[in-house]
């Protein structure tokens, strides 16, 4: 069949070998084949179904409390706070770089708009959008050094890392301090978790959710930059082939350093939304773990971390798997530090069957 | 020896494109060497020499991925920088690298329009047209004759030969004033060779593009070229027009190693070169 419609094609007649197997034309038969070719053209497919899967077993093991509004609550803020700092990952991956100093932003930036609300009278929406630009503004030395003195970024980042969680720490000698409560501000970005006798149509019921809904919509905007924009047409083509995006006129050093920029400013949004939800800005709140865990999202998501390709949607939905094997295994009974065994396993595992499944693939169609 | 359809170029055609006195080292190889190069409108000029002469170099120098380390460029009469290729392009110089300069995991169609996309406005913001660039894609590439499955598949899945079909297709249909094809036959089958080398011709007869190629088989090269620089360690060392000169004195000249036009009468020099 795939041979008949190549013949048509072909009206010379000079089949090249790769043409009678070439892409597009083979229609998947069985059902085994439908599902590889399933899980292999939405990169996105095996993580929601391991996402699915562990949503069934924490239901059934917790009595049915797994799919209850407030425990969803939490697991979705625990996702938002993730899956912002993972999408930054991911774009930075796809041009095959990497930060690891997001989570000093992630503390540092909060804990400059509760200073400047606090001590020089600064209204949190303005504080917020300057500590929105200090973020930024790390993402361009971040990318500066990378790009301009060829340090590489594991290597600058690290040392930014350091930096900036050694300047917010001594600042005020690592108190944390109670962030002020300005409406509408902290309606905005989420006051409080859903409570058990919370109405589902109260206001509450949409603010205990801002924090994710927040992560949702920044999601959908970097899928939309990613790829539908010229912008996200160059990332991609920074990371899959540097020499020659740039022999074909992509500014490469450019396409780095503002995806640097999106990653300090997306870190900084995610601490701001951290501080408002627990009402208090600690010079600690973002730990390497953090950003190692953002990490694992994206690629269990189905980013790679050699470039050139990676996922949005996918690094929310690992967002949400770390999140629910971290919240949902506390939940059944385990150790609370029990969970980074399983998290450890759960990030091996979904990296083997990501790479057999696309190895399998390719055997049976070629 | 000149093919019968192409036009005798006249000598007082413009100059397009030329750089003079252009050096280039990376770091302690020297690869090239106070070397002027003239491009005339509507000419074809073949770039030949050994491997490692610098041919890649040069054209890399003239699309803007080098910048050179002395020497000047100019682009229809006046001195210009490139600071990148992207500068190059919208001079209208476009070029086929030896290495194609394909994204590996970008589809086809993204490939081919990568730099100069289509776009249209939406919500306020200008979104990539992949429609557009899907149809005029399949288009291009049926109208060069090219066995390509699927614009949509991404370029990676192709062989060698479908890939360097997709790369000279970008370019010529970029509606370049300059065109810069670094070995672009070096893995097409005989049909697709033809075929390209009769674009070659009909682009430079139809719209007067001016034409730099690189090709190791000579006969290609009196087939559709005017003028022939020969490049021999990073020095022109031969600027001959094709009807100066043999297929068989260019090929005895560039066997021997000797860096210097070898005639007939040479012969036992060439011969004693060759070991
Ligand atoms: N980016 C680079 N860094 C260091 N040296 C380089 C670089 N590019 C080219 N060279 C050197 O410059 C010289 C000329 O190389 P170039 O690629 O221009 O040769 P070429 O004539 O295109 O050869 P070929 O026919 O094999 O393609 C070689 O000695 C090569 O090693
Ligand atoms: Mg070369």
């Amino acid at each position: 069949m795939g041979i008949v419609s190549n013949i048509k094609n072909d009206p010379v007649g000079a089949l090249s070998p790769a043409g009678k197997r070439s892409v597009g034309f083979q229609r998947p038969t069985t059902p085994l084949d439908k599902a590889l070719t399933l899980l292999s053209r939405y990169r996105e497919a095996s993580i929601a179904v391991v996402a699915v899967l562990l949503v069934i077993y924490f239901q059934i093991g917790s009595d049915n409390q797994f799919l209850t509004s407030q425990f969803l609550s939490v697991v979705l803020r625990d996702t938002g706070r993730l899956g912002l700092i993972a999408i930054a990952e991911v774009m930075l991956m796809i041009t095959g770089e990497i930060d690891l100093s997001v989570s000093s932003v992630f503390s540092l930036a909060p804990y400059s708009m509760v200073l400047m609300a606090n001590s020089l009278g600064v209204p949190l929406p303005l504080a917020a959008i300057i500590s929105l630009v200090m973020g930024v503004a790390v993402g361009v030395l971040n990318g500066v050094v990378t790009v301009r003195f060829r340090v590489p970024s594991l290597i600058t980042t690290v040392g930014t890392l350091f930096l900036f969680q050694g300047i917010v720490v001594w600042i005020n000698d690592s108190q944390p301090i109670v962030a002020p409560i300005q409406e509408p501000f902290n309606a905005l970005f989420g006051q409080n978790l859903f409570q058990p006798d919370d109405s589902l149509l109260s206001w509450h019921a949409v603010t205990a959710f801002t924090p994710f809904l927040w992560t949702l919509a920044a999601v959908i905007v970097i899928a939309l930059v990613l790829n539908r924009t010229t912008f996200g047409l160059h990332t991609i083509a920074t990371g899959s082939n540097i020499i020659g995006a740039r022999e074909i006129g992509v500014r490469t050093d450019r396409i780095k350093i503002y995806n640097f920029m999106l990653a300090g400013g997306l870190a900084a949004f995610a601490g701001i939304i951290n501080t408002v939800q627990f009402s208090s800005a600690d010079p600690q709140a973002g730990s390497p773990f953090l950003t190692l865990q953002a990490i694992a999202a994206a690629v269990i998501g189905g980013t790679s971390l050699l470039g050139g390709s990676g996922t949005v949607v996918g690094a929310l939905i690992g967002a949400f798997v770390v999140a629910t094997l971290n919240n949902g295994l506390v939940m059944v009974g385990a150790q609370a530090t029990v969970s980074d065994i399983y998290l450890g396993a759960a990030i091996l595992g979904a990296m083997i069957l990501n790479v057999q499944v696309n190895r399998l693939r390719a055997r049976r169609r070629i | 020896m000149q093919n019968m359809n192409t036009p005798r170029l006249s000598d007082d055609a413009p100059v397009v494109l030329e750089m003079s006195h252009v050096s280039k080292s990376f770091g302690a190889v020297t690869a090239l060497v106070d070397v002027s190069v003239k491009l005339r409108k509507g000419e074809v000029l073949a770039l030949v020499g050994d491997n490692g002469a610098g041919k890649s170099t040069l054209i890399k120098v003239l699309s803007g991925y080098h910048k050179p380390d002395s020497g000047t460029i100019t682009s229809k009469g006046k001195p210009i920088r490139f600071e990148s290729p992207r500068d190059a392009r919208s001079e209208g110089i476009e070029t086929v690298y030896q290495d194609l300069a394909l994204i590996g995991d970008l589809s086809i169609y993204h490939n081919m329009f990568i730099g100069r996309e289509y776009r249209k406005r939406m919500f306020g913001m200008k979104f990539l047209d992949n429609q557009k660039m899907r149809g005029m894609a399949e288009e291009y590439l049926s109208t060069l004759g090219i066995n390509i499955p699927n614009v949509n598949s991404t370029v990676d899945r192709l062989s060698g030969g479908q890939r360097q079909c997709v790369a000279v297709a970008r370019s010529i249909y970029s509606a370049p004033s300059v065109l810069i094809l670094d070995e672009p036959l070096a893995a097409l089958g005989v049909r697709e060779s033809a075929h390209v080398l009769g674009l070659v011709q009909k682009l430079r007869r139809e719209r007067e593009v001016s034409i730099i190629l690189i090709v190791h088989n000579y006969s290609q090269i009196f087939e559709v070229c005017d003028r022939i620089n020969f490049l021999h360690s990073g020095e022109i060392v031969l600027d001959a027009a094709t009807s100066d000169i043999t297929e068989e004195e260019l090929t005895r000249t560039v066997k021997s190693g000797l860096g210097r036009l070898l005639r007939p009468e040479d012969a036992e020099i060439a011969l004693a070169a060759v070991p």
